[in-house]
């Protein structure tokens, strides 16, 4: 592994939701704006708010209401999956014509290694292109971090918020990192800075010359990785094949209320199995095995799973064994959210499927096309036809599915 | 109740019993099992409540005593220790002997064990099948026949009858047929049976356990079928089973009577070409094998695994006849089906790509084997 003289930028979309709503719709700027995930109901909480409303001290993950006290006049928005995915896929595509080194994270960041783009100008200068380029033709900001490695990148693209470009040498860590508090830095949760405290742990300086050892002991080989990244040490290439390690491909939703009611639950299983067939579409994968997450009013949550003989790929089959799980686990009690996932996922095309006896005469009646197509196949050596995909109205459930997010190399 | 018994044939009859007793069960006394000392013999009882075993012990068999020294009683012993202690004891005789307490004494040689029985009248008795619908099996022609077609029952409770073997009979025909909707295995014998039934599901479970405690020999297993379970009885052994509910499909109408491709083929020769096959098949995790027919007249078959590689074999076959043929399937189902033929020659008829084929032994039409292809994208 490369570790030195290497130059990765990590790229960070500054309030990514509400920036492109405002791009979007101009008058919205310079305005208190707020993306809510479903105001009227229940879980009316702050997705993302733009730096005006921040100023009034709006936060992610703050229910809708206590927003509206801190800034009265907030402006309230629903997200618009759809908009954000593509404007994401855009942003992509930018970066990909600097480079094809990159790894998107999310929906609204993402790594690239410029090590060998120096034909394009100093780094820093690669940076302030992009940046000026997102700006221009996307009217989206984002800030930059620049750094030899992805952790101290990823700490960068933090420091200037929004439109920042930061560079992070690694001789600068001991004055510009170290001194942060421990919870500032990524990778470090609520839980281990809380650990890290009672070990007398304040700053990432403090962590960077704690005994290895000692961490190692505490929090396991994740002690000692951080214990690594607080000295600057990150050895983790910038891979483009990463997004595509995908293991699960899932959907969840709450329900507006808490239900015992079979059709209801049914109802919302069958919605989540069409939202998982969509999403292994888009894919094109296939899965053996089955789970499904049961979230009571209690907030107690279950995940059970089964593996399966053969490949899903149908909603039908989806719902069909997920039903079978919640019959089977679920205990009688107030059920505020479904979560239907598939995993032990494979490309379709690897696979094939096995035809049922019952069933097989739809697949045979096309038996004439196929053969056509393998005849072709077999003539020009690669299958000239590919399958329509309807993939562009499709609905998002939930704003953490990666499954997009090589939607920009198309 | 006391006895005196000979610890291998007191095994024998243990072990299979154990195939009944389930450690995970909701009846707390059936984790245990009932040992029964009458003038005659020793009858041990096991059971999980979907199965249940007798097997009993006679007092003497072919001028072998077995049994001695036997005052009648029963007792229910913790099926846990009870099958290591006797697999452990010093010598070949074993005493066991219980006291109006429960309490357990197993003396073998200068080794005593004292165990904690369970009031045998707690124990469930078994029901008394009073059925006039019975047929014989010889034992070893019933295995053959549990062999051929147990392996293509479902494992998945989605479909619940699938997971069992259908059995018919009709004009003095016995149907066996299992399917898991992908492959379907199905064999008939001729039998003189003043009845006919249509819908009995026995669980495949069932059918594997009772596989592994039958003798492979020409010993008579009577079957007797009621609504909901069927009985295995041969001299020594009473093995019940429930029976599953429900209307098992109409598998008749899946069996092609066309074909557009005719193989004869070897079916060792086969099933090896298409082990070896598998060997990479194995990695891209549905176990698919291509068969093509070539203009030679010989086969081709061929699996591809992106990641590891690819492998291709050229067969000769005995026959060949109709058009041309290029088909995916699961090596598993095809390995599945020939291991269980045991003619030298299978003859496949195929009827399309996308279409059900048909494996047969050349020497018998009373054996079918149904796989249903896979599509490759």
């Amino acid at each position: 592994m490369q570790s030195k003289g290497r130059a990765i930028f990590h790229v960070d979309m500054n309030s990514f939701y509400a920036s492109v709503e405002m791009a979007f719709d101009p008058s919205l700027r310079g305005k208190p704006l707020a993306i809510c995930g479903n105001p009227a109901e229940r879980k009316g909480i702050v997705v993302t708010s733009s730096y005006e409303a921040r100023k009034k001290g709006v936060r992610t993950t703050m229910p809708l209401w206590e927003a509206r006290r801190l800034c009265p006049d907030l402006l309230v928005m629903r997200p618009n999956f759809d908009r954000y995915r593509k404007a994401s896929s855009e942003m992509f595509k930018l970066l990909q014509e600097v480079t094809p080194i990159i790894q998107p994270v999310s929906i609204d960041e993402g790594y690239m290694d410029v090590t060998d783009c120096s034909h394009l100008g100093s780094t820093l200068e690669i940076a302030q292109t992009l940046q000026e380029r997102i700006l221009k033709e996307l009217d989206l900001p984002c800030s930059i971090g620049i750094a030899p490695n992805k952790f101290l990148a990823k700490m960068a693209s933090d420091m200037k918020k929004p439109l920042g470009i930061t560079v992070l040498r690694k001789r600068d860590i001991s004055s510009i990192l170290w001194p942060l508090p421990i919870e500032e830095m990524y990778g470090v949760g609520a839980k281990t800075a809380e650990k890290m405290r009672t070990l007398g742990i304040q700053t990432i300086g403090e962590l960077a010359h704690k005994d290895k050892y000692q961490l190692k002991r505490i929090f396991g080989v994740n002690g000692e990785r951080l214990a690594n990244r607080a000295n600057g040490i990150d050895d983790r290439p910038v891979d483009p094949e990463a997004v595509h390690s995908f293991k699960s491909i899932g959907s969840s939703q709450t329900l507006p209320h808490d239900t015992t009611d079979d059709k209801e639950l049914d109802k919302l299983l069958s919605q989540l199995s069409k939202s998982v067939e969509k999403r292994m579409q888009r894919k094109e994968a296939i899965a053996k095995g089955i789970q499904l997450m049961i979230r009571y009013h209690d907030r107690k949550t279950i995940t059970r799973s089964m593996k399966l003989q053969h490949f899903l790929e149908s909603a039908d089959e989806v719902f069909q064994h997920a039903q079978t799980l919640l019959q089977k686990h679920w205990n009688g009690e107030p059920i505020r959210l479904l979560g239907v996932s598939v995993f032990d996922v494979a490309e379709k095309k690897e696979v094939g499927k096995q035809l049922d006896l019952f069933t097989y005469e739809k697949e045979a009646e096309k038996e004439g096309l196929y053969k056509a197509i393998d005849d072709l196949t077999s003539k020009f050596g690669k299958n000239p036809f590919r399958r329509v995909q309807a993939s562009t109205s499709d609905e998002v459930r939930t704003s953490f599915q990666k499954d997009f997010l090589d939607d920009y190399k198309k | 109740m006391k006895f005196v018994i000979q610890r291998d044939r007191l095994l024998a009859s243990i072990q299979d019993v154990m195939k009944a007793i389930s450690s995970r069960t909701a009846i707390p006394i059936l984790t245990g099992m009932k040992i029964e000392a009458k003038e005659d013999g020793i009858t041990l009882t096991g059971s999980d409540s979907d199965i249940s075993i007798e097997s009993f012990i006679p007092k003497e068999e072919d001028g072998i005593v077995y049994v001695e020294q036997i005052e009648p009683g029963s007792i229910v012993l913790q099926a846990k220790y009870f099958p290591e202690i006797v697999r452990k004891v010093p010598m070949n005789a074993v005493e066991i002997e219980s006291d109006g307490q429960l309490n357990v004494t197993i003396r073998s040689g200068s080794a005593e064990f004292k165990l904690n029985g369970q009031d045998a009248d707690e124990y469930p008795q078994l029901p008394k099948l009073h059925s006039e619908d019975s047929f014989e099996l010889p034992a070893d022609l019933f295995k053959n026949v549990i062999k051929e077609t147990v392996f293509a029952v479902s494992t998945q409770e989605t479909r619940p009858l699938l997971t069992g073997v259908n059995v018919r009979v009709q004009d003095d025909q016995l149907h066996f047929v299992a399917t898991d909707s992908h492959r379907l295995a199905s064999r008939q014998i001729p039998i003189s049976a003043a009845f006919d039934f249509q819908n009995v599901v026995i669980p495949g479970k069932s059918l594997t356990e009772l596989n592994k405690i039958l003798d492979e020999n020409q010993d008579p297993v009577e079957i007797r079928i009621t609504n909901n379970q069927i009985l295995f009885r041969t001299k020594h052994l009473y093995f019940l089973s429930r029976l599953l509910e429900g209307n098992y499909p109409d598998t008749s109408r899946l069996i092609p009577n066309e074909s557009k491709t005719v193989l004869q083929i070897d079916t060792k020769e086969l099933l090896r070409s298409i082990d070896r096959a598998s060997l990479l098949a194995k990695e891209n995790r549905n176990n698919v094998v291509k068969l093509v027919t070539q203009e030679s007249g010989k086969l081709e078959i061929s699996s591809n695994s992106p990641e590891v590689g690819r492998v291709v074999e050229e067969m000769s076959v005995e026959e060949i006849s109709g058009e041309e043929l290029r088909i995916s399937f699961s090596a598993k189902y095809m390995m599945d089906a020939l291991k269980v033929i045991e003619s030298e020659q299978v003859k496949i008829e195929f009827t399309g790509a996308m279409r059900p084929f048909l494996i047969r032994p050349t020497d018998d039409e009373d054996l079918l084997q149904l796989i249903t292809p896979v599509r490759t994208y």
